[in-house]
């Protein structure tokens, strides 16, 4: 079978694919185990159709994989589709998640998990740093686009300004200085 | 423990009126997770930390920690936060309150999801759309290094820390290695006493 599915799939096929994306990738690599599955195996999107669902996950707000999920739900089921799809993806991890959490909660003083955690840190900060460097090639040929980031970063790091009125004071203004303009004649 | 965290009031999320304003704060911040959400690491530690007084700072190093080694979404971490905030009443609590946060802040853009879905074809040339793409980037990459850099702050205290920060850096930038190594590698070391706090 080569084409798209034709019938598109019910709710609990949303959730049980979604959960096998979420297991797949435990050990990294969601996206890419989105679009094997979502795709390649099960076929109920074209690649082009996944690409721009990963396009509009990514530009709204929300986590990129949750979105994804929840595009492919409303694509195909509307709102009561999204949450099956969400459910899927999140149950699972989430629910490791709240037992490592309460792992460490109760175990967090001991000196032994203590010291383990003390290293794991210093290689999340690394990780955390390079969130940054990933995306900033990308305007590095836009003064216009490093003074935004380069103002966002001050306010937030140096002036201690919140997420909330940076996004509003700032965003407006960047959004008028990017504003499509009619090609001049 | 400093000054700052003695005098910090824990929020009582048993009376409701404050348990109301903790969700309205995640649930408003939902709609500002630019950039997949990692925008809003900062804002957590405020609530956590210096706000509600949850968490200290060194705990919310290990929850990012521990969010980003566990598979899944690392954003999954407010489902930890939450957590921190009624642990102490039992686990039970720590898993209601921690589900209850993880729940208000994927409501807003989730909902915003699914009509972004639904109405994309009709959006998708809109000069709103265009300009809330470009526009919204370079805010969300200054954001970033802010965030990289707290996370940074609250982690590491010596030079070996920094040190084995600033490879990992390089390293996922210019390897295709799993985090997971790293982590692993990183933990060792932590064990061996070879990096500390």
């Amino acid at each position: 079978m080569a084409e798209v599915a034709t019938t598109p799939p019910t709710h609990r096929q949303l959730f049980v694919g979604m959960q096998q994306v979420a297991l797949s990738s435990f050990g990294g690599g969601l996206s890419a185990w989105s679009e094997r599955i979502v795709v390649e195996e099960r076929q109920w999107m074209s690649k082009e159709e996944f690409i721009t669902g990963l396009t509009v996950a990514r530009l709204f707000p929300g986590p990129n994989q949750i979105n994804m999920a929840v595009y492919i739900g409303s694509h195909f089921r509307g709102l009561t589709g999204a949450i099956a799809a969400l459910l899927g993806i999140l149950l699972l991890p989430f629910s490791l998640l709240m037992l490592l959490g309460l792992g460490y909660y109760y175990l967090h003083e001991t000196l032994a998990v203590d010291r383990v955690l003390s290293g794991v840190i210093t290689a999340s900060a690394g990780m955390a740093l390079s969130m940054g460097f990933k995306i900033a090639g990308a305007y590095s040929r836009d003064p216009v686009a490093l003074l935004l980031a380069g103002t966002s970063f001050l306010a937030m790091s140096v002036f201690h300004v919140r997420l909330v009125p940076l996004v509003l004071v700032a965003g407006p203004l960047a959004m008028a200085w990017y504003w499509p303009r009619q090609p001049k004649p | 423990m400093s000054a700052a965290s003695t005098a910090c009031q824990a929020v009582q999320l048993g009376d409701w009126r404050q348990l109301l304003a903790v969700i309205w704060d995640f649930l408003s911040l939902s709609l500002f997770s630019l950039g997949g959400g990692n925008t809003l690491l900062n804002e957590y530690h405020h609530m956590a930390v210096d706000q509600y007084c949850w968490l200290t700072s060194r705990q919310f190093a290990d929850i990012y920690a521990i969010a980003e080694a566990a598979p899944g979404p690392s954003s999954m971490i407010v489902g930890l936060l939450g957590m921190g905030a009624a642990v102490k009443e039992g686990p039970l609590w720590g898993v209601l309150s921690g589900l209850t946060a993880e729940i208000a802040i994927l409501l807003p853009s989730t909902l915003l999801m699914v009509a972004a879905a639904l109405s994309w074809n009709r959006m998708r040339h809109s000069p709103w759309r265009i300009a809330f793409e470009r526009g919204l980037g370079p805010i969300t990459l200054g954001i970033l290094f802010a965030v990289g850099l707290k996370i940074l702050r609250i982690s590491d205290h010596d030079t070996p820390a920094y040190a084995v920060s600033l490879v990992v850096c390089v390293l996922m930038l210019r390897t295709k290695i799993s985090p997971l190594w790293f982590m692993a590698v990183a933990g060792l070391m932590g064990a061996l006493g070879l990096v500390n706090r």
